[in-house]
């Protein structure tokens, strides 16, 4: 396969990264992992990992990570300029995007050398995957609330509690979990990091059933856990503050690829209305929402690109990170609203093309409901805006 | 174009502020042009053959945003437009303006047929020295406000700030032309410029409910201390970064496609600036209903400007981009 984000050669000219990407997608993208086509089954994850895999082959994912990790050492202007495109792709999100945009980073910043060497590129080719475990029932948007207990005995640290909301733990390798090596009183102290394997001894994973019927929540028990030393990522209470440093830039640049996404599913509607006698008729009825959704695209971009430009000048993003976020939920929400809309008045007999696009229109619509609740929910965002940003008192 | 690599936008803010504030104490329309021309404001865009900086759009956004801010009464965006437009061809004329000894303004609406016909939406006409009309054929005139036939009215708008008038040119009027390639750029500077603007008036009027929001007590506490208070004022705020970064990627060299870009950043700007404006009234209660806090008037121009850029059309001919209809140039929009 060849490398469709290789290094210019010393001297040479630059590469056209975005391009090399597209190129590359165009030609090597299976019907499998396309979106944009009736599917009766999800991928399966030897599926995914044979697609996410060329994908790192080729040049297209761990674009900003070093070569020593399996990365390719590049900077965010050209990780930007490969998620234009593969936004612009119908395709499945990575199966593993918690290991790419949460986990790595996070090691990247804090982990040893060894554990670098180790978990960053078994990342990449996907022979770990990893979910989140941080949510807990009685710690959702209020992380400092959590429970879970790590405790250092002889045989490494003991671990006991519940996770839940876990995406992906059913299928996942290494869990990025929070616990707390002291009371839950302490809040944001005494909280640490670990890089869990979930095959260990005592570690249950029930699946929860989400609103698109699917299995891809769940809810982890650690029950007596032991953990290696070497899996803890950072000192206690270290571990956590790095963490929300990473988290900030994070937030901001995860998923880059999103505005580039919407874009696609926008134009998917409207090709798809277009190319139907019985529904061309919905373009000119939903033409000012049409026109306002791709506006919404278009400031979308305004937010991603200006914040990637900061970072590569080297700027703090801080809080800064909550507006991508709230912006690009809401309105992919009201985009989704839109869809669904308009393909509810497909008709029932409609061609393929119709019905591909249908049931992509409804997978998103419910989809969308979770994006406003997680990476921190609307109300979360709202509140580091009013007191992070517009510095607004609670005195009175 | 001059070397401006040392320079940066955001250098230009302070300067701006200050200017701005001291033309809101001068009640004069020419004093105004006055204390523009001499801050050099005038001659951002500018060649400097013609006394200007020679300094690309970015470097008016800071300018304008602060315009908006304090609510220059001058047709500040025109001016630097067309000192930019007219800066190869007209160097006397670009220098005029740059001084502030011509005042000119722009006709938004409305086109001459044989250089006769009516106008509109043309802020300060009847202050300004010359006005820039459309013509039929695409290209644009410039001509003394005082021309034979020349005929201006003030317009009824809802704009107090910048007040708008009306135009009918009975006789064929002299003047400098524009040549239609340059109008359509023109009317794409314009829709940024405006959207600078825009960002100015709603910055202002997020501040004003922000510390209105912090000092008022009610119930014995401050308003910015109830969460629904809190979360509206963090919507505005997003709405005003949302504008800003929409700018700021227009003007940016790797912008992929700018003509939407542009369009989408006037369109955010005229939607989401209105709304800042308005939920800046909500959170003045009463007083935001009244005369005297200035929020209404933020309002009232964000709208004329939505207006004079003719906003719906600017949607229109994004859905055409989007659905293969009706695809236009910029002809109209501006």
């Amino acid at each position: 396969m060849t490398n469709a984000n290789p290094k210019p050669a010393e001297g040479g000219q630059p590469v056209d990264h975005g391009a090399e990407a597209r190129r590359w997608l165009d030609n090597n993208l299976p019907a499998v992992m396309r979106t944009d086509i009736l599917q009766d089954n999800d991928p399966s994850i030897p599926e995914f990992r044979a697609w996410e895999g060329a994908m790192h082959e080729a040049g297209l994912v761990g674009i900003t990570w070093p070569v020593a990790y399996g990365g390719y050492g590049l900077t965010l202007n050209e990780h930007l300029a490969v998620s234009r495109e593969i936004g612009r792709t119908p395709m499945q999100e990575s199966v593993n995007s918690i290991g790419k945009e949460l986990a790595g980073p996070i090691i990247l910043n804090i982990g040893t050398e060894a554990q670098k060497l180790e978990l960053l590129p078994a990342i990449l080719d996907l022979r770990n995957i990893w979910c989140q475990g941080f949510s807990e029932p009685n710690a959702g948007s209020d992380l400092a609330g959590l429970r879970t207990r790590a405790e250092l005995t002889g045989d490494g640290w003991r671990v006991n509690g519940q996770k839940i909301w876990t995406s992906g733990a059913a299928k996942s390798q290494r869990c990025l979990l929070l616990a707390r090596t002291g009371k839950a009183e302490d809040r944001h102290r005494g909280l640490v990091l670990f890089a869990v394997r979930l095959d260990s001894p005592g570690v249950t994973v029930n699946e929860i059933t989400s609103i698109d019927g699917k299995n891809s929540f769940c809810e982890v028990f650690f029950n007596d856990v032991i953990v290696p030393e070497s899996d803890m990522l950072g000192a206690p209470d270290e571990g956590w503050t790095a963490a929300t440093r990473v988290l900030s830039i994070e937030r901001a640049t995860n998923r880059m690829h999103r505005a580039w996404r919407f874009e696609n599913e926008l134009e998917h509607l409207v090709t798809a209305c277009l190319g139907d006698p019985a529904t061309r008729h919905l373009v000119t009825t939903y033409r000012r929402q049409l026109a306002a959704s791709r506006v919404d695209v278009e400031l979308l971009k305004g937010h991603v690109e200006t914040l990637v430009a900061s970072l590569v000048a080297g700027e703090e993003i801080g809080p800064k990170g909550s507006f991508p976020k709230l912006f690009w939920s809401e309105a992919h929400q009201r985009f989704a609203a839109l869809g669904l809309e308009m393909v509810s008045q497909f008709p029932a007999d409609g061609s393929a093309a119709l019905k591909a696009a249908k049931a992509r229109m409804e997978d998103i619509y419910l989809k969308s409901r979770a994006e406003t609740i997680y990476a921190g929910t609307t109300e979360i965002q709202l509140d580091i805006i009013a007191k992070r940003i517009l510095k607004l008192g609670r005195g009175g | 174009m001059t070397m401006h690599s040392d320079l940066n936008p955001a250098d230009f803010a302070d300067t701006a502020q200050a200017v701005m504030e001291s033309c809101r104490r001068e009640a004069a329309f020419d004093g105004r042009a006055a204390l523009l021309a001499e801050s050099g404001l005038l001659g951002v865009l500018a060649p400097e053959t013609a006394g200007g900086m020679d300094l690309p759009p970015a470097f008016a956004v800071p300018v304008l945003e602060a315009a908006g801010a304090n609510l220059l009464e001058y047709p500040l965006a025109e001016a630097l437009l067309l000192s930019q437009a007219f800066g190869e061809s007209a160097e006397a004329l670009v220098a005029a303006i740059v001084d502030g000894t011509i005042r000119p303004t722009i006709a938004w609406s409305g086109e001459l047929a044989a250089q006769r016909g009516h106008l509109a939406r043309a802020p300060f006409a009847l202050e300004a020295s010359h006005v820039l009309a459309f013509q039929q054929d695409g290209s644009a005139i410039l001509f003394e406000a005082g021309s034979r036939g020349v005929k201006a009215e003030a317009a009824d708008t809802l704009d107090v700030t910048c007040p708008e008038a009306s135009l009918v040119l009975r006789e064929a009027v002299e003047g400098v032309v524009l040549p239609v390639d340059q109008v359509a750029g023109l009317r794409q500077t314009g829709l940024l410029l405006r959207a600078a603007l825009i960002l100015g008036h709603a910055g202002e009027c997020l501040g004003l409910a922000r510390d209105y929001a912090d000092q008022r007590e009610q119930f014995g506490r401050t308003l910015s201390s109830n969460q629904a208070i809190r979360h509206r004022l963090a919507r505005q705020s997003l709405s005003v970064e949302t504008i800003r970064n929409a700018i700021a990627r227009a003007l940016s060299a790797g912008c992929e496609d700018r003509e939407l870009a542009v369009w989408s950043a006037f369109l955010g700007a005229c939607d989401l600036g209105a709304t800042v404006a308005e939920g800046a009234i909500q959170i003045h209660g009463g007083m935001g209903f009244t005369w005297d806090v200035p929020l209404h008037r933020h309002l009232r121009r964000i709208k004329a400007l939505a207006a004079q850029g003719q906003a719906a059309h600017v949607a229109d001919l994004v859905a055409g981009r989007l659905t293969g209809t009706r695809e236009g140039g910029m002809r109209h929009a501006g």
